[in-house]
Formats: C-alpha cells, structure tokens, sequence
C-alpha cells in the first residue's frame, strides 16, 4: 500500500535527521549549542510518535506525544535559567 | 550632583507605570464575561483531550472547569481590550481576526522555511542585533508578537524591556537590511502588530 | 499521486534542511533560528498531512490538531529562552552590529 510505505520512508527519514543533529549535541562547542540539539531532538521524536501511532491505528500514543512536549519545553526553560544563574555567580 | 536625575528617572518610571497600570484596569472586560470565556476555553480542551462525549463524562468537566474558572478567570482574559459588545466581540473575532491571523502566519511560515534552505545551502548570512519598538503594553500581546516574530523570516527576539512606558524588542536579525529603528520595526513587525492591537491592550 | 503528498514531502524536506542548519552556522543565535523556524513549519506540516489522510472519528483528528498548535506555540517560547540565556552566560554572537551590547554593558 503506498501510504503505508510513504510513512515507513518519513519515518525513516526522521531518524536519519535526528543521527544528524546527534553530532552537535557531542561536539558542541558550549553548553547552549548542546541544549538546542537536545530540543531539536525531542521534538522530531513527538513527530515519530504521531506517525507511529498513525501507521498502526493506536490513537492513545498521541497523549504521550503531549506530554513529552510539555516536559520538553519545562526542560529547555529550566537549564535556561540555570545557564543564567551560573553565569551570573560565576563572572 | 549627579544622582538627582536618576532619582527623578526612578519616580517618572514608577508613576509611569502607575498610569499604565491604571488604565489597563479600566479597559478589562467585566468578570462574567471573564469566567465565561476561561469556562469554554477549559471546557474545549477537556472535550478534545479527553476524546469521550459520553452525557456523564461531559457533566464531570463542565462541574471541575467551572471551578476552576471561578478561580482563575483573570489568567487567559486579563489583557483583552474592552470594546462592544460580547457578541459582536465574538464573532469578529471567530470570523475575521482569526482566520486573517492563521492565513498571515501560514505565509510567512512558509517564505521563512524557505529562506532558511536558501541560507544553508548558499551561507551568504549578515547576522546583527537591531533593536525595534512595539506599541503594545500587555504581557500576552508582547508574548504573542514576540512568537510572531520568531516565525517570520530571518528574525529571533532575544530580549524584551520596558522603559518609561514603551517596550522595546532586541531582535537578531540573519540578513541585515538597515539600522534605523522604524524601517526595521516596519520591515520586522509587517502587519501582525496592527492586527495585534485591535485585540489585546 | 495525491496533492495531500506535498505536504509530507516538504515537511520532510524542511527537516532535513534545518538539521543541516544545525551543522553548519557558525553560532549558537543562527543554529537557533534553523532549529526553531524548521522544526515548527516541519512538524506542522506533518501533521496537517496525518491529519487529512487518516481515516479516524472526529475527535481523534482534534487532538493532533492541538498537539500541532502546542508546538506552533512552545516552540518559539523555548527558543526565545534559550539565546537570552545564551547571551547571559557568555557566547559572543558573531554578529555586524549589536545594539544589545550597547545598552548593557
């Protein structure tokens, strides 16, 4: 069926961007650019979830999608007060 | 000798706010307006989280966001301007001004995908931080314009603040076109703040 | 070929594209605006696609349309927090002008 292929190929692309943006995550320079690749992440990852959840009819996933968005955005904005903080005792 | 100014910067600053503070309670909507509209808002997502329409589960969320209305009614409805009456404020709204908002933002949504592949793949960026003014006063609107601004092409807020009763915006910018603050608001801002200014405060 | 596949097609395109933003600007501010604007304009045109082509009641299609406007309104929010707190913690942005130096020294 050609939908069914279709999802399984964005799925497939999916992980590959992510792999991508895995790299900066490692490598980055400072710890900012790390934390803009881990949201970068998660947020392809609530994109997988609603595809899977799609491809084999099982609705109650999206409610997981909805929660790691919220905990991923109460993340970024925790380690970005931390950022400040530190950086405030610091200098 | 020095320190007078910053004494008289401090006092205008307070008294500046005062009067803003003081106006914004003037132009509220009055309460029931207010809990009815956290009412439907709260009651909406409980229907579309919840995914049941069954008669008992429908009473359940009418009773607990009814609640929870009458608590927080001043949360979701505090910055709205106060003009006309609630009908005719509805269906402006769920008419015209919604729709010609989601249509804007698809746009520009759109266009600024497609720059950002323009930038990677070429790399000609001429990144710079301008700072712009906005006539908007109340923390939704700010936050609101502040999204916007965030979607439309080549354009990060950094920083918000409010000095003497304006609010400036620090804005980086991919591709800088020029330094003066008005023809950069204009060039930023398009038309989302006039539209943003008929809703909220 | 449906019209419907475009909007997969360029979600997916968009993905890719802002996943190599990420790799190759130079800093942290114009990594951020890749990863924000493409991720948002991506991850909704996804859904819009699921949205319209799946076969499901009423209900089911309203709740990834919320999970869609969740996105389109945190996502931004995060980004915003993040160069502030980028700023503050001490990454020089590699910029021409920059009037937020100016007025905080």
């Amino acid at each position: 069926m050609a939908q069914e292929s279709l999802l399984v190929s964005a799925f497939y692309l999916l992980v590959f961007t992510a792999v991508l943006v895995t790299y900066r995550v490692l490598r980055g320079p400072t710890l900012p650019d790390r934390v803009v690749g881990l949201n970068t992440i998660t947020t392809k990852v609530v994109v997988i979830i609603a595809i899977v959840s799609v491809m084999r009819g099982e609705y109650y996933l999206i409610d997981l999608g909805i929660v790691l968005l919220m905990v991923n955005s109460v993340g970024g904005l925790l380690l970005a007060k931390y950022m400040e903080r530190g950086s405030r005792s610091a200098t | 000798m020095s320190r007078v100014p910053f004494y008289l910067k401090e006092r205008l600053e307070a008294l500046n706010e005062k009067v803003l503070r003081e106006r914004l309670e003037a132009s509220n909507l009055p309460s029931w307006e207010r809990v009815i509209f956290t009412w439907v808002t709260l009651m909406v997502f409980w229907i579309v989280i919840s995914t049941n329409a069954t008669p008992e589960n429908l009473s359940l969320g009418a009773a607990v966001t009814l609640l929870i209305a009458l608590f927080m009614r001043d949360l979701l409805t505090k910055d709205m301007r106060r003009s006309g009456h609630v009908v005719e404020k509805i269906l402006y709204f769920s008419l015209i001004y919604l729709p010609q908002y989601l249509v804007i933002m698809a746009f520009r949504l759109l266009e600024s995908n497609l720059k950002v592949a323009k930038n990677v793949i070429f790399m000609d960026i001429n990144p710079g931080i301008v700072k712009i003014k906005t006539d908007l006063h109340s923390d939704t609107g700010i936050t609101i314009l502040a999204n916007s601004i965030t979607l439309t092409p080549g354009t990060l807020t950094l920083d918000v603040k409010k000095k003497l009763g304006e609010t400036y915006l620090y804005v980086h910018w991919i591709d800088l076109e020029t330094l003066n603050r008005e023809k950069a608001g204009e060039k930023i801002k398009g038309d989302i703040e006039e539209w943003l200014k008929k809703v909220f405060w | 070929m449906r019209p419907e596949v475009l909007l997969l097609l360029f979600g997916e395109s968009i993905m890719l594209f802002g996943a190599l933003g990420i790799l190759r600007f130079p800093d942290v501010y114009t990594r951020l605006q890749a990863a924000s604007k493409c991720d948002t304009g991506g991850a909704m045109s996804i859904i819009l696609y699921l949205v319209i082509t799946m076969d499901a009641p009423a209900l089911v299609r309203a709740k990834f349309l919320v999970l869609a406007f969740l996105i389109a309104m945190m996502n931004p929010m995060v980004s915003h927090a993040l160069a502030r707190a980028a700023y503050r913690y001490g990454v020089v942005p590699k910029v021409v002008v920059d009037m937020y130096a100016w007025d905080n020294p």
